[in-house]
């Protein structure tokens, strides 16, 4: 057995085998802070709330602290901001903890293999990734997990163009980030995070409508279309606006970076994955903006993951268990050989 | 280029070594035609003095621009140019003396030293050659010899800023590896009934994994056949079997060969594909 654990700013997902299917398990990155009392105790157990009580008080944890920030009037806390732990929050690190154990679970046996997913460093923010990574590998090694740790945007290359030998171009749009990696034959070339993804795109879009950033943040997972016609004052012609704004971003800083390195003279397809890569239309408007950048590469095919949320898990877990070797070991799948 | 690289052997550029080369060949090219002569002639002490002169100066000229060559193509101590031109020098003067004098004058002493004149020339030209052989050997640089120009790739500051930075990162993360980190002192946390219930949203996909297969051969395309000893011990232990059977029935050979069919297909489907390490 092996695991694969994505750590993003608005989800923590862990990727695991089991019998012939793969399943992710996951929790939104998240934690709502609310007084302690027997009422409010009672309450979230029967609504079956994952909480815990710390110093009397009472911290929510996961998707359900986003349902209570609206109920409550109060905004749902992140242990991350932009790939990494948030300097800002000061319970970021223990919240973290508690939700990676709910998440990952005890491990099969001690030093199952465990790939970890960390962003690349950032071209435009002064931040290190360094601190977060190592982190969270003492935290996995804490449970006693063997830890390794790949970059999202390899983890997406991992999941999504193994068709192509592994050699293609991963972009990995989360929440807090834009994970790019170029990678030839599954060795990264080029590897870096832009500072802008959904949370960039909520806020700009909070900002200039007036919206609260939960209910942009809603309008944008349920059923928002991008497309090149949109309402006048409406939220979808905001996000839409963002969305491009955000697009051409990233092609912009991938075409700057491509100048730095001598990649191989050969066609690299483009794998997307991340939640900001959700909306419908998303797939037709990068490849538009894309092919009209014109890349200091040549791109074949340009497709979107099969479950965007869950490429960079899947791709740890296949990292993992290429680690494991267990695949190669196992009787079922030996490959015979002839003299 | 004077310039050097080492405090014995001097840089230079392409084109001595192109010089040499053509010395070389040309001194291959005479010792070849004046040994086909002498073949062809069948020299011998009372053949023509014009042919034997025709002789010893196309062997000797060759020889000698043979031993030039080689050294020019060399990469030469501070005055081993001088050593080489002073040779090959000495050794075709000793030729010139010789086709000058032959047969009229040709008694001792100038026998002698005509005969010393060439060897301490062709002796010369050998020991300047194979000073430098040991001198590069000693120094260990193989290109020293060639004499090829290198291609001298220019790197911008920000190339060799980028590649500090990266292997300053690189040697940052490994360092950081070792670190354990404590856990802060244990605090009164209790979990909430759920907790222990459930471990989040799970999703299940049918998914088979099979792109870790696909990354293995990737990372490591060098995978080698390996035999699981015990398989192949049993298989091998049959397969004797049979053959000392079919040395005792030779009448029933069609069969015998059929069961070391049979057998020889067990053991190659024994054999497993296992990582390298």
């Amino acid at each position: 057995m092996a695991k694969g654990l994505d750590i993003g700013t608005m989800n923590i997902i862990c990727s695991e085998r089991e019998e012939e299917d793969v399943v992710f398990t996951q929790q939104r990155n998240a934690f709502l802070e609310l007084d302690s009392s027997d009422l409010t105790e009672t309450m979230l157990d029967s609504a079956k709330v994952l909480y815990i009580e710390r110093d009397e008080r009472i911290y929510v944890l996961g998707e359900d602290a986003f349902k209570f920030a609206t109920i409550f009037g109060k905004d749902a806390r992140r242990p991350m901001r932009y790939g990494i732990i948030s300097p800002k929050e000061k319970d970021a690190i223990p919240m973290i903890k508690l939700i990676v154990e709910r998440v990952l679970g005890e491990p099969g046996y001690r030093n199952e293999v465990l790939c970890i997913s960390s962003p690349g460093e950032p071209i435009d923010l002064d931040m290190n990734p360094l601190y977060h990574k190592k982190m969270m590998e003492a935290l996995a090694r804490r449970m006693a997990y063997e830890t390794h740790v790949i970059d999202e945007g390899l983890g997406v290359i991992y999941s999504e163009l193994s068709d192509y030998n592994f050699t293609g171009l991963g972009i990995s749009m989360g929440a807090g980030l834009t994970n790019v990696t170029l990678a030839y034959l599954a060795t990264p070339v080029m590897s870096f995070s832009i500072g802008r993804g959904g949370d960039w795109i909520d806020e700009q879009v909070s900002i200039t409508t007036g919206l609260p950033k939960e209910h942009v943040c809603a309008t944008k997972e349920k059923g928002f279309k991008l497309g090149l016609e949109v309402e006048y004052g409406s939220a979808d012609g905001a996000l839409s606006i963002y969305y491009d704004a955000l697009m051409t971003y990233v092609i912009k800083n991938l075409n700057r970076k491509l100048a730095e390195v001598t990649p191989p003279k050969v066609e690299f397809p483009v794998a997307l994955a991340g939640g900001s890569t959700l909306p419908d239309g998303f797939l037709k408007m990068f490849e538009r903006k894309l092919r009209e950048a014109e890349l200091q590469i040549d791109i074949s095919k340009i497709r979107l993951a099969k479950e965007p949320l869950y490429s960079v898990a899947r791709g740890c877990l296949i990292a993992a268990r290429t680690h494991e070797g267990e695949e190669i070991g196992s009787g079922g799948e030996t490959e015979e050989g002839a003299g | 280029m004077d310039n050097t690289s080492s405090p014995g052997i001097l840089q230079r550029g392409a084109l001595i070594y192109y010089v040499g080369s053509v010395t070389f060949a040309a001194g291959i090219a005479l010792l070849a035609v004046g040994t086909a002569f002498i073949t062809i002639s069948r020299i011998h002490y009372g053949s023509e003095p014009e042919k034997i002169i025709l002789s010893v100066i196309s062997t000797g000229v060759g020889t000698t621009l043979i031993l030039t060559g080689i050294n020019m193509m060399m990469k030469q101590t501070r005055y081993g140019y001088y050593i080489v031109g002073a040779s090959a020098f000495i050794s075709l003067l000793a030729l010139l003396i010789f086709t000058s004098n032959y047969p009229h004058n040709w008694f001792y002493p100038l026998i002698s030293y005509v005969l010393t004149l060439y060897i301490a020339g062709f002796l010369a030209l050998l020991g300047n050659a194979f000073a430098n052989v040991i001198l590069w050997m000693i120094e260990g640089k193989p290109e020293a010899v060639v004499g090829r120009e290198r291609e001298i790739k220019i790197y911008t500051d920000e190339e060799i800023e980028r590649d500090i930075e990266e292997a300053t990162r690189k040697s940052i993360e490994l360092s950081a590896s070792e670190l354990k980190f404590k856990e802060p002192g244990v605090e009164e946390v209790k979990l909430g009934k759920t907790f222990r219930e459930t471990r989040g949203n799970i999703t299940k996909v049918k998914d088979d994994i099979g792109e870790a297969k696909s990354l293995r051969k990737t990372i490591n395309p060098g995978e080698r056949m390996k035999s699981g000893s015990v398989e192949v011990e049993s298989v091998s232990r049959n397969l004797g079997e049979i053959l000392r059977k079919g040395a005792v029935q030779k009448g029933r050979f069609g069969k015998i060969k059929e069961e070391i069919k049979d057998e020889m297909k067990k053991f190659y489907s024994s054999i497993r594909v296992t990582r390298n390490r």
